[in-house]
């Protein structure tokens, strides 16, 4: 078991990659919280998808891949609410277009700049292959979020439970809901290189959701969505090596079995406990 | 100084998508009252209620609240809203204290860490609602009368001038009922306004001291004893209302 774990940090790759794919998974894990109890998996699934052409703009343009992906994210949620108001389609609707739209986009500027590898590399993750200068901006992306979520959780809980609430007292819900999806943006550009842009949704929405589960206080099902993101992705980067296999698709079955245990054995809220207590 | 009326609401008008939810509402009334707010479902409750929170674009008038603009009503948490119970998530992991503690968010600084003082608020409102020994209890493990109190503890923490309650009894059992009453009835004497939305008239004539008759703007408003007549309650729920006949 120590040589298993021993063996892969000889190689400098290695190190990075579980470096960094633990940070993702726990910089996920805490948006994910919010994502899930706000109802927005499918706005994270948008999010993720429309940063694409910000992302591809921001290498032609030779600036951090995370500003692209912010300007498009927030435009992309702009986008979203504005048709949404001035249109009759309806909401998932409207959020199905406009992503898929957008990720098109990307992928007509990808094809005429990148090789297929670049193309590969953005849509399914390279964390094994990252340079020292996307290891930079990852960790820095990561702690923005991290200490953006530490100083704000209250107001952002708040909002997620009772917008009016929030809004009766005098916080700027509109400023926070913007807050919450600039933090989304980044998360995902953080991401990119780990697991890649499809399957980002899952470290933002998986973590969440298990955690809730298995708890009924905020600050527990933060810890536990912690504790399932950077240990699912540090076990993922591994089984990953030893397989010889997708990073990013390790880590995201990895979590999406951990959530189907939570499932059927989370002490009052899984499928067991409600079996037996047919009351409730 | 001329002390202004607690709600003073100036010809307020509001359209969602071409469509007059509200139309030329003028309404005053002063602090210490309790006050129906009585009308169909659609009939623009909620878009009232909206309007005096600073929600909604208002086509017309003004709304002043203690003589104050919006800004500065919400800058001091002068307005409480309590919700319906429908409109909650009810299986939010949170607990009461946490919920009730959420009603001095306004008065904390930006990190919002709650001081000695805001304990002592949060813990007197509970123990005024009788939640007190709930307090550590997981929100969704209420009945639906703990519910309505939790969120009278809430706009009490908030320490609001100003209290909005939807259908605040529905759902509640007699118990809860009376409670929360005397607990409103408080309120009043301490000066603050209460407005109370309801499609229900039984429970308002006992101690409302105004009523506001809605359909789309205000057909009446006045002590309830004189708003409450058979020809305003028919205009106000177009006759859908049956209404006993008196015996003159």
């Amino acid at each position: 078991m120590i040589t298993w774990l021993l063996e892969p940090l000889h190689h400098a790759f290695m190190v990075k990659a579980l470096g960094v794919s633990t940070l993702v998974g726990c910089v996920c894990a805490v948006l994910s919280c919010f994502l899930t109890l706000k109802g927005w998996a499918l706005m994270g699934d948008a999010v993720s998808h429309a940063v694409l052409p910000g992302v591809v703009l921001a290498y032609w343009l030779g600036l951090p891949f995370a500003l692209g992906a912010f300007v498009f994210g927030l435009m992309a949620v702009t986008l979203i609410g504005f048709i949404q108001q001035q249109t009759r389609v309806k909401e998932d609707t409207v959020i199905g277009l406009v992503f898929t739209g957008f990720f098109a986009l990307g992928l007509v500027l990808l094809s005429k700049t990148a090789s297929s590898v670049d193309l590969m590399h953005i849509l399914f993750g390279n964390v094994l292959g990252i340079s020292d200068r996307d290891l930079w901006q990852t960790v820095i992306v990561s702690l923005i979020t991290l200490i953006t979520i530490a100083l704000l959780h209250r107001d952002l809980i708040l909002f997620c439970f009772d917008p009016t609430h929030a809004r009766t007292i005098g916080l700027n819900t509109t400023l926070l809901s913007y807050l919450l999806l600039a933090l989304l943006s980044l998360s995902t550009v953080a991401a990119l290189q780990t697991v890649g842009i499809i399957l980002v949704v899952a470290m933002l929405i998986t973590p969440g959701a298990t955690a809730y589960l298995l708890s009924d206080r905020f600050g527990i099902m933060v810890l536990i969505a912690l504790a399932m993101g950077g240990l699912g992705s540090l076990l993922g980067t591994y089984i990953s090596y030893y397989l010889d296999v997708s990073t990013g698709g390790c880590i995201v079955v990895l979590q999406t079995v951990i959530f189907l245990l939570a499932m059927i054995f989370a002490p009052k809220h899984g499928l067991l406990a409600k079996a037996r207590s047919p009351l409730s | 100084m001329i002390s202004s009326p607690a709600i003073d609401l100036q010809d307020v008008t509001v359209a969602y998508h071409h469509h007059l939810a509200l139309h030329g509402v003028t309404l005053q009334l002063p602090a210490g009252t309790i006050c129906g707010v009585v009308g169909m479902n659609g009939a623009g409750k909620s878009t009232l209620f909206k309007a005096i929170m600073g929600f909604v674009k208002l086509i017309r008038g003004q709304v002043r609240i203690h003589g104050l603009p919006r800004q500065q009503v919400q800058r001091q948490s002068l307005v409480a809203y309590v919700p319906q119970s429908e409109d909650v998530d009810w299986q939010f992991p949170l607990r009461i204290w946490d919920v009730v503690m959420m009603g001095r968010y306004g008065k904390m600084n930006w990190l919002r860490q709650p001081t000695a003082r805001d304990r002592q608020r949060v813990r007197e409102s509970l123990e005024q609602v009788e939640l007190w020994p709930l307090r550590h209890r997981q929100i969704g493990e209420l009945s639906g009368g703990q519910k309505k109190r939790m969120f009278l503890a809430r706009a009490f923490a908030q320490e609001a001038q100003v209290l909005l309650l939807d259908e605040p009894f529905a759902g509640v059992d007699v118990k809860t009922e009376k409670l929360m009453i005397d607990l409103l009835m408080a309120e009043r004497e301490k000066g603050h306004t209460i407005l109370i939305s309801t499609h229900d008239l039984a429970s308002m004539t006992t101690f409302c001291d105004q009523v506001v008759l809605v359909n789309r703007g205000i057909l009446a408003y006045g002590r309830t004893s004189e708003v409450f007549t058979p020809e305003n309650l028919s205009r106000a729920f177009e006759g859908s209302l049956r209404i006993p006949r008196r015996c003159d």
